[in-house]
């Protein structure tokens, strides 16, 4: 088996006295897509989380167990967490571009991480835009409001303002539910080409979608890891009596 | 019973009538007491004002009886107040909204500001007269007016600045932070930029506190007028403004109410047409201001 690009180890994590991660362990395979399954409030978006730390800003949370990202523990006191966040990127469930021009939402990770010279950030731009697939439609209005996009526009923009970054894994927490269905397909074709450069982990309540885009599965409930594995598998001979109830949609 | 196979039964309601006439009634009332009293100012006092009250200060010698002093001295005053404000209760509202956890230390520094924001101004005047005045050594100088009234306007400032803060959405702030900025980045280049309306609101607020407040100013600033001399080059303007900055020095509410006191009515109206000019200014810049940086984004 090929080594996983991110391994996760007896991950416990818990709000003041509620335990919302319970000891999960699980491989995350590189240049792959993984899904996270499970109903609302099984800690499927908690998990993805800690894959870059954003649990941190959350009051009250305490954390125990590892996550490797290759191999480098990213709970370890050394870690420059700006960088992991860099090898790490996210995308968020609403589209969230910044109140400023197309460019600068592109650029702002970059400048973020030093790049100034004007040449390399068009050309960081350009990539980043072409790679969510947006470049055609933004190409003539990169100095206009990134707020006068639709929905849609707009996600795809925060994806290509986490590639602008050059992450090797991009985390996505429902990335589509906030959009139409055109915009979802589109968004879905996006994430298949992903995963030729990126290690993809995305969490969606929609089996459909899970089932579309995904290499990988894995099912959460109620803070735990019940079941992971090749998605196929996993959505047509479950192992596990609660992953073939949900993926039949006999609860959730 | 009343007959339901139409709807035309509209009734007259006599105490709605009266109602509606009445606050028709306060409102007009409000704009009329208002406008007639700015009217009356400057019926009284738009006579004295001429190019040269507005550009020489009082001189028994020189027989003037301008307020360019004071004019120069209400700006100055302006300038420094915010300068020494606005660092301070831009940083307090970022400290209290971003950093500090929510709790007890965070509810009494705002119960503190707010408390501050009530205080009648005299008591800032004593207040600044005896610490900045005396314990500082700075006597009756602008830098002391100005470090008064910097307290004075201190709790504006926080609390606008705040509101504008608390209005910037959570997901900007996971968006920077999930791009692998630090906090401190990601307050200089999202929040502060998108709360820049509420930022300025708080500060022209101030500037207008600044340029109507009298009682903070007698006893720490004074009542100078003198009207400075341009400096020659840049170093020689700067040591002037330093010099400046420690001299007495009245703004034009102070000698507003000194010119009252003397029983020298022209004069005291031709300075309360300039100052609402002043103040007219001030609120158009903020509906200004305000309506440009909110179309921006």
């Amino acid at each position: 088996m090929e080594r996983s690009k991110i391994s996760v180890r007896n991950l416990e994590l818990s709000y003041g006295a509620a335990r919302a991660l319970k000891n999960v362990s699980m491989e995350i395979r590189g240049c792959a897509v993984t899904a996270l399954i499970g109903p609302s409030g099984c800690g499927k978006s908690t998990f993805l989380k800690c894959i870059n730390r954003m649990n941190d800003f959350v009051e009250g949370v305490r954390i125990r167990g590892s996550v490797f990202l290759d191999g480098e523990d990213i709970y370890d006191r050394r870690v420059d967490t700006t960088l992991l966040r860099k090898k790490v990127g996210m995308v968020f469930q609403q589209p969230n571009p910044f109140p400023m021009s197309i460019y600068d939402n592109i650029a702002y990770g970059p400048r973020l991480h030093g790049i100034r010279g004007r040449q390399e950030l068009d050309g960081i731009v350009e990539e980043a835009l072409k790679g969510a697939a947006i470049f055609e439609e933004t190409k003539d209005r990169l100095k206009k409001s990134a707020l006068g996009l639709s929905g849609g526009q707009q996600q795809r923009l925060c994806i290509a303002r986490a590639l602008a970054v050059r992450p090797e894994v991009l985390l996505m927490d429902e990335p589509t539910s906030a959009l139409d269905p055109v915009s979802t397909r589109k968004v879905e074709e996006l994430i298949r080409n992903l995963k030729k450069k990126y290690t993809v982990v995305i969490v969606t309540h929609n089996m459909q979608q899970a089932a579309r885009v995904c290499d990988d599965a894995a099912f959460f409930l109620a803070g735990e890891m019940v079941e992971s594995g090749p998605g196929d598998v996993l959505f047509s001979r479950p192992k596990d009596r609660r992953t073939r109830d949900y993926v039949a949609g006999r609860f959730g | 019973m009343v007959d339901e196979t139409t709807l035309y039964h509209k009734r007259k309601r006599p105490a709605e009538a009266f109602l509606l006439s009445a606050v028709y009634g306060a409102a007009s009332m409000s704009v009329i007491l208002l406008a007639g009293m700015v009217g009356y100012v400057f019926f009284k006092g738009a006579g004295t004002v001429s190019w040269s009250f507005l550009t020489t200060a009082a001189s028994v010698l020189q027989k003037t009886s301008g307020i360019g002093g004071n004019l120069v001295n209400t700006l100055y005053i302006a300038v420094l107040t915010l300068l020494a404000a606005v660092p301070v209760g831009v940083g307090a509202a970022v400290y209290l909204n971003e950093y500090a956890k929510p709790g007890k230390l965070v509810r009494l520094v705002e119960f503190t500001t707010e408390t501050l924001s009530g205080i009648p101004s005299v008591i800032f005047g004593l207040f600044g007269m005896v610490f900045f005045g005396e314990t500082l050594g700075l006597g009756y100088s602008l830098l002391a007016g100005a470090f008064t009234l910097s307290l004075m306007v201190l709790p504006l400032i926080v609390r606008n600045t705040q509101e504008a803060l608390r209005t910037v959405p959570d997901s900007y702030r996971m968006g920077a932070l999930g791009l692998g900025a630090s906090r401190f980045y990601m307050i200089r280049t999202i929040l502060l930029p998108s709360a820049m309306p509420g930022i300025l609101t708080g500060l022209i607020l101030a500037a207008g506190r600044i340029v109507g407040e009298s009682a903070a100013l007698l006893f720490t600033a004074g009542s100078g007028s003198r009207l400075p001399k341009p400096g020659a080059g840049a170093s020689d303007t700067i040591r002037r403004l330093w010099e400046k900055a420690h001299e007495s020095g009245g703004t034009l509410a102070v000698e507003l109410y000194l010119q009252m006191q003397n029983g020298r009515y022209e004069t005291a109206f031709g300075i309360g047409c300039v100052l609402i000019g002043i103040v007219l200014c001030i609120n158009l810049l903020l509906k200004l201001g305000a309506d440009r940086l909110g179309n921006k984004a």
